[in-house]
């Protein structure tokens, strides 16, 4: 019998399926896990933009914010008032990243983000990835 | 008859400050001078200018220095005083910039100069810096308490003062401090 810690198989490089998705200018991911399913209408009661979530407070709109981009595709999410989605841009796509590639938010922005979802970042090829918690995403309205 | 000697040629009073060739010498010696104690503690500091201000970090907390063409990711939703992270080897660190926190007049342009890679408070994060100045080793009996002219914005950041001569100090800085108040949404 062949001894495991012997085997000439390469270990198995754990990753983690994300749906990414644009944001204004930026390259977004949530955890696949989450998204029940993909519309390009609303279709439930309870909507909302994923730039409105991310960086702008309807209230209180930072200068650094882009400009909004109406959401041309909508991601069902799950809360515990139930389904809700969210609003985004851009191409969807289903990606593996390796885990190694994922990095959770230095602890000194942690304190400062607008939104208590983003949770840290990826790199796609040399490219900026915002990693967004879905379970931390709540609708405006 | 003998010629006369330059001995002979002296009054009393000269010849009393006849010093032996040893004696000579040692008036150049460094005896009288201040005595070096070479087993002083000293403190590292990292020296910089930020603002068009000078100011030191403790060498201890400052990791690393990069260079200023390393590559900052902008993310979106963080304060004006977060410039972004910084990917490098296999980590991913905050770059922050101390302006607003120290009421520095803001930098014009894009972000330039140097990086440090500074630990403090258990956080690690990227600092910008305009020009970094120097690297030395001073006397702990050089650095002084802050006095209290020092402008209230600076003061819960500076733990010493170092002065360099008559005309220029330059304070050095409590990273924790920094970091904290940061945390605290300061800055």
């Amino acid at each position: 019998m062949a001894d495991p810690r012997h085997s000439s198989e390469q270990p198995t490089q754990a990753r983690v399926a994300l749906v990414l998705f644009q944001v204004a200018d930026y390259r977004v991911a949530l955890e696949a896990r989450h998204v029940l399913s993909m519309t390009d209408h609303p279709n439930t009661p309870r909507t909302s933009a994923a730039q409105a979530l991310l960086y702008e407070a309807p209230l209180c709109e930072t200068p650094t914010s882009p400009p909004s981009t109406p959401p041309t595709s909508w991601l069902t999410l799950r809360d515990a008032q139930g389904q809700w989605q969210l609003g985004v841009n851009g191409e969807i796509t289903l990606q593996q990243l390796p885990a190694t590639s994922l990095y959770p938010l230095p602890a000194l922005l942690a304190a400062r983000r607008f939104s208590p979802a983003l949770c840290g970042f990826a790199f796609d090829q040399k490219q900026l990835v915002l990693l967004l918690d879905a379970r931390k995403l709540a609708p405006i309205c | 008859m003998p010629p006369e000697t330059p001995d002979q040629r002296q009054t009393p009073d000269q010849q009393q400050k006849l010093q032996t060739l040893d004696e000579a010498f040692a008036s150049h010696s460094d005896a009288d001078e201040a005595v070096v104690d070479v087993e002083e503690p000293t403190q590292q500091l990292v020296i910089f200018r930020s603002g068009g201000q000078r100011f030191a970090l403790p060498g201890s907390a400052v990791n690393e220095i990069l260079p200023s063409d390393q590559p900052v990711y902008y993310v979106p939703g963080l304060p004006t005083s977060t410039e972004g992270v910084l990917h490098l080897r296999g980590r991913v660190e905050s770059v922050i910039s101390l302006h607003q926190l120290l009421n520095l007049p803001p930098p014009d342009g894009e972000p330039c100069g140097v990086i440090l890679l500074v630990s403090a408070a258990g956080m690690r994060s990227g600092v910008r810096i305009e020009q970094l100045d120097d690297v030395c080793e001073v006397p702990q009996s050089a650095l002084q308490s802050p006095p209290e002219t020092m402008p209230t914005a600076l003061r819960p950041y500076v733990s010493a003062l170092w002065q360099v001569d008559e005309q220029h100090a330059l304070a050095l800085l409590d990273p924790e401090a920094l970091f904290s108040a940061y945390q605290e949404g300061l800055g």
